[in-house]
C-alpha cells in the first residue's frame, strides 16, 4: 500500500513522544538529519518540561521540498512512546496520517509495534524507545534494510550491537504494519547544517572573534554554553561556568578591559541579577554583548517555554543614561549574522548590548547555510600615538582603546570621571561625560541608519510582528496562500523610526507572543502605529502556523 | 614611564591607615619592579568605599569596580589575559558583604589574582555603620545599641575556602606590609591579605592593635596549623600565615587573539563541514 500524504504540497511532519529520559528528542534528531540528507528544509521543535524523568514530552519534525519556517502540529506519522503522547496527540494526525502506538504500553487506535516489548530482551529498555520511534519512521518511509543499518550506527554509535539488534527487529516488525506508507520527496537543498538558533549563535559570535563566553546555567540560554564548552578548542573561545549571574557579567566585562571579547547568556531571572553590571558598562564603556533567551515569566515562571514578555525588560536595562543596542532575530540564520553584527556594533560604540530571543529561535533548530565570510569582525577604535586618556572627548564620543600591558596608564571607572579615568565631581565635567555618552547615541543611530534593520518580505497588507514570531508568521502565510508584507525590525533599541515611519498611516495586524501586547505598544511609541488587531499568543508554546493563518484570515 | 602617584588631591583624613597602604603599594611595585614585573604588567582593581580611592590616587592601569564585584573584576581581567598580574583592593563591605560569594569562589578556584583588604572593621565612606568584621557589640549609625552578630574571620574563611596564600598585615608597621605585598602578588594562585586598617574617625584601632600584634617566626607548613594560628584569641599574629603551591586556575583555550580570524574561520566551516 502506498499513500501520498500531503498532496497539495510535500510537507512532512514526523511527532515522536513520550516521558523524559526516552530518548524523543534525539529522535527527532535523527529524522531532521535525514529528511535534510534528502535535500529537504527542515524545521524541528521540542517541547519538553522541567523535569530529568517522566513527564510528557514531545518533538516534532516539519520538512518540505520548499524553505519551511515551523513546525507544525498536524502530524503525517505520530509515535506514542507513552500513553499521554496518545491521548494529547491522538486528534493530532492529519487526513492520511497514522499513529503508531507503543504495544503493550498503550491503548488507542492505531497501528501497534512491539517498541518496549523488543526493548526489554536488552538493558535499559527506556533509553532505546527513541531508536525505536526513529526506526518506525524509516521503515514508514519505506527504507531499505541496509540503508537503516548506516543510518543506526551513525546516529546511535554508543553501544552499537544492542541498538542495532533493536532496531532492526523494530524495522521488521514495522514493516508488515506499515512499511512504505510514506514517500516524502527528495529536494535540492544539499549541503546543509542543522542548527539550533542558540548554536547559530554562539558559532557567529565565535565568527566574530568571541574570545571568552561566561554563564550561569539557565533554560533556554544553556545550550549556548554547552555548545560552546564542547568546542572551546575548536573555536578557541574560553568558557567559564561562574557563580552566579553577577560574578558571570562582572568577569566578563573586566576581561573586555583586557581587550578580549566577551559574551554571556542568560534568561530572564539571570539577567535581572546583572542590572547594576549593565549599568556598570554603560559608564565605563564595556562593549559586552548580552543574550536573553526569553521564557514565560514573571519570576521563574516557565522555565521550558517560550514568550515574548521580555521585551519591555530589553528595552529598559540599567539605571542612568546611556546609549545601548537591542536587536532581535527572526530565524536561526539571522542569528549566526545577527551575533556577530552585534559583537561588532558593541565593539564600535563600546556600550552594553543584548540580542533577545526566545526559547522558540534559541532550542528550536533548522537546516541552513552559512557563509562565514559574511560574519562581522569587530575592529574596534584603537588608540594609535601619544598621550592615553581613555575617555578623550571626541567629535562622535567614542574614544580610543587600548589594552594592557602599555606604558600608558589606561583607567576604567565606575565613578563619574574626567578624561584620564580620575573619578570626578566637577559638575562642568559630569555635564561633559554625560554629553559624550549622548554623542555616542547619535552617533549609533547614524551608523544604524547606514545599516539593514528592518526586515520586510512580500507584498499586501502589513503584518508587523519580530524575533522568532516571524518564523511563525512565514509559515502561516506560505501553507496558506495569505498575501501580505511581513515588516520584522530586527533592530528594537535605537528603534528604526527612520524606516518605520513610512507604516505610520497602515493599520497592520502584529503579531506576537506577549498578552499585554507589548511589541504593539512599542509601535505605537515609537513610530506612532497603530494596529488594527493584534494576535497573542501567550500560553508559553509557539504558534502552530495552521492556527495562525485561520486567526490572520479572519482579519486580513 | 609615570610616576606611582597622579595627580587626584587626596581625601582620606589624616592619620587613616589607607595611607599605609598606599606607600606599601608603591614601595611594593619599585621592589616588583626589581624583580623583573614591570608595572605595565600590574593591573589593580578596586571596590567602593574609602579603601576604593586608592584607584584614583595610585597612578596604576586598572578597573574602579562595583562594590563588592572588585574580586570579579580581577578575576574576568586574569582571565583574558594570563600575563598580567592583576590585584584586588577590598574593603570590610566591598569584600564581605555584597561581595562575599566571589571571594569564596575566587579562593575555591585558587585563581592567580591577590586581594588587599583594607581590614577597618567598619563602614567609612557611608559614615560609620556595622561591617561584616566589626566586633560583637559594636555601635554604630544602624547599631545604636550594639551589632548583635559577632563578626566573620576573613583569614579561617579564606583558609577554608582554598586561598593557597594567607598574610596579615598592619598599617602601622609598613616594611613588613610591604614585604607581604610583594609575597602574595609573586605567589602563583589565589593571594589574601588582611591589612589590619585603622579608621580613625569611625573606628580607631590603634590602641587596640598595640599590644596584641605579633610577628610570625614561619607560615605554618600546612592548612590545619594556619588554621590554629587564625583562631588565636590572645594575639594578633602578622606576616605570611600560609603559603602552598597548589595547582592555580588555569585556561582551558590558549589566550585569546593567538588564533587569527582565517583560522578561526577555517574551524568554524570545518564545524559546519561547509
Amino acid at each position: 500500500m502506498q499513500v501520498i500524504v500531503n498532496m497539495a504540497s510535500d510537507l512532512f511532519t514526523f511527532l515522536v513522544g513520550g516521558k523524559a529520559g526516552e530518548g524523543v528528542k534525539t529522535a527527532a534528531g535523527s529524522a531532521a538529519e535525514l529528511f535534510s540528507e534528502m535535500g529537504r528544509h527542515v524545521f524541528q521543535m521540542d517541547d519538553y518540561q522541567s523535569l530529568i524523568r517522566g513527564g510528557h514530552n514531545y518533538s516534532l519534525v516539519s520538512s518540505d521540498i520548499e524553505p519551511i519556517w515551523s513546525h507544525h502540529m498536524r502530524a503525517d506519522l505520530i509515535v506514542c512512546l507513552d500513553q499521554k503522547s496518545y491521548d494529547v496527540h491522538k486528534d493530532h494526525v492529519s487526513d492520511r496520517g497514522l499513529v503508531v502506538l507503543n504495544e503493550g504500553a498503550v491503548e488507542g487506535e492505531g497501528a501497534f509495534v512491539p517498541l518496549i516489548k523488543e526493548a526489554r530482551k536488552y538493558p535499559k529498555p527506556e533509553l532505546r524507545l527513541g531508536l525505536g520511534a526513529f526506526t518506525v519512521l524509516c521503515a514508514a518511509m519505506g527504507m531499505p534494510e541496509d540503508d537503516l543499518k548506516r543510518i543506526l550506527e551513525r546516529e546511535y554509535p554508543k553501544d552499537k550491537e544492542v541498538n542495532l539488534a533493536y532496531g532492526l527487529s523494530i524495522y521488521h516488525a514495522t514493516s508488515e504494519s506499515v512499511g512504505q506508507r510514506f514517500d516524502p520527496r527528495p529536494g535540492t537543498f544539499k549541503g546543509s547544517r542543522i542548527l539550533t538558533g542558540n548554536e547559530a549563535i554562539a558559532l557567529g559570535a565565535a565568527s566574530a572573534g568571541l574570545d571568552v563566553y561566561y554563564a550561569y546555567p539557565m533554560t533556554p540560554s544553556s545550550s549556548i554554553l554547552h555548545y560552546l564548552a564542547a568546542h572551546d578548542r575548536d573555536l578557541g573561545v574560553e568558557v567559564v561556568h561562574a557563580e552566579s549571574e553577577i560574578a558571570v557579567i562582572n568577569m566578563a566585562i573586566g576581561s573586555t578591559f583586557a581587550g578580549a571579547r566577551a559574551m554571556i547568556g542568560t534568561s530572564g531571572g539571570g539577567f535581572a541579577l546583572m542590572d547594576e553590571a549593565i549599568s556598570l558598562a554603560g559608564m565605563v564603556e564595556s562593549p559586552i554583548l548580552s543574550i536573553l533567551s526569553s521564557r514565560p515569566g514573571p519570576s521563574t515562571g516557565v522555565p521550558t517555554y517560550t514568550a515574548q514578555a521580555d521585551l519591555d525588560f530589553a528595552l529598559g536595562r540599567g539605571f542612568g543614561e546611556f546609549p545601548q543596542i537591542v536587536a532581535s532575530p527572526g530565524t536561526v540564520e539571522e542569528a549566526f549574522y545577527l551575533a556577530s553584527e552585534m559583537l561588532d556594533l558593541v565593539w564600535r560604540f563600546q556600550t552594553p548590548g543584548i540580542l533577545l530571543t526566545e526559547k522558540h529561535l534559541s532550542e528550536s533548530a533548522m537546516n541552513v547555510k552559512l557563509d562565514v565570510e559574511r560574519a562581522s569582525y569587530p575592529q574596534p577604535l584603537m588608540h594609535t600615538s601619544g598621550e592615553y586618556r581613555r575617555y578623550t572627548l571626541t567629535d562622535n564620543g567614542i574614544s580610543p582603546l587600548l589594552f594592557p600591558p602599555s606604558p600608558h596608564m589606561i583607567k576604567w571607572n565606575s565613578y563619574e570621571h574626567d578624561e584620564a579615568g580620575i573619578t570626578t565631581e566637577d559638575a562642568g565635567t559630569i555635564k561633559k561625560m554625560a554629553d559624550k555618552r549622548l554623542t555616542k547615541e547619535k552617533a549609533l543611530i547614524r551608523h544604524l541608519i547606514g545599516m539593514r534593520t528592518v526586515n520586510t518580505y512580500g507584498d499586501g497588507p502589513v503584518i508587523m510582528t519580530y524575533g522568532s514570531t516571524t518564523m511563525s508568521v512565514m509559515e502561516a502565510l506560505r501553507i496558506s496562500g495569505i498575501e501580505a508584507k511581513v515588516l520584522q525590525p530586527v533592530y528594537l533599541r535605537p528603534f528604526p523610526v527612520w524606516e518605520m515611519k513610512a507604516f505610520t498611516k497602515e493599520r497592520p495586524v502584529v503579531v506576537e507572543q506577549s498578552c499585554s501586547g507589548m511589541f504593539a505598544r512599542l509601535l505605537r511609541e515609537k513610530a506612532g502605529i497603530t494596529a488594527s488587531h493584534v494576535i497573542r499568543r501567550y500560553d508559553g508554546r509557539p504558534f502552530d502556523p495552521k492556527e495562525l493563518s485561520e486567526r490572520l484570515k479572519e482579519v486580513i | 614611564m609615570y610616576d606611582l602617584s597622579t595627580l587626584a588631591s587626596n581625601t582620606w583624613c589624616v592619620g587613616c591607615g589607607d595611607f599605609g597602604i598606599f606607600q606599601a603599594i608603591k614601595d611594593a611595585i619599585k621592589r616588583l619592579e626589581g624583580l623583573g614585573i614591570g608595572r605595565d604588567r600590574l593591573i589593580m582593581t578596586a571596590g567602593i568605599g574609602c579603601h576604593g580611592k586608592i584607584f584614583d590616587y595610585l597612578a596604576l592601569s586598572g578597573f574602579y569596580s562595583l562594590h563588592g564585584r572588585a574580586v570579579s573584576t580581577a578575576q574576568g581581567i586574569k582571565i583574558a589575559n594570563p600575563d598580567l598580574s592583576v590585584i584586588c583592593f577590598e574593603g570590610d563591605g566591598s569584600a564581605f558583604g555584597e561581595g562575599i560569594e566571589h571571594m569564596i569562589f575566587a579562593a575555591k578556584r585558587n585563581i592567580d589574582v591577590t586581594v588587599f583588604l583594607h581590614h577597618n572593621s567598619v563602614y567609612g565612606l557611608t559614615t560609620g555603620q556595622a561591617s561584616p568584621l566589626s566586633d560583637k557589640g559594636f555601635r554604630g549609625r544602624s547599631t545604636p545599641r550594639g551589632s548583635q552578630d559577632p563578626p566573620l574571620d576573613p583569614v579561617t574563611l579564606m583558609l577554608d575556602s582554598g586561598a593557597s596564600f594567607i598574610a596579615r598585615g598592619y598599617t602601622a608597621k609598613l616594611p613588613q606590609l610591604t614585604d607581604v605585598m610583594v609575597k602574595a602578588i609573586l605567589h602563583k594562585g589565589f593571594s589574601f591579605v588582611d591589612i589590619l586598617q585603622p579608621c580613625v574617625t569611625f573606628n580607631n584601632t590603634y590602641a587596640k592593635y598595640a599590644p596584641i600584634v605579633e610577628d610570625l617566626d614561619r607560615p605554618a607548613s600546612t592548612r590545619e596549623e594556619a588554621w590554629l594560628i587564625a583562631q588565636r584569641k590572645d594575639k594578633v599574629p602578622l606576616g605570611v600565615i600560609y603559603g602552598s603551591k597548589e595547582a592555580p586556575w588555569e585556561r582551558q583555550v590558549p589566550k585569546g587573539g593567538q588564533m587569527s580570524k582565517d583560522e578561526r574561520h577555517k574551524r568554524i566551516r570545518s564545524l559546519l563541514g561547509a
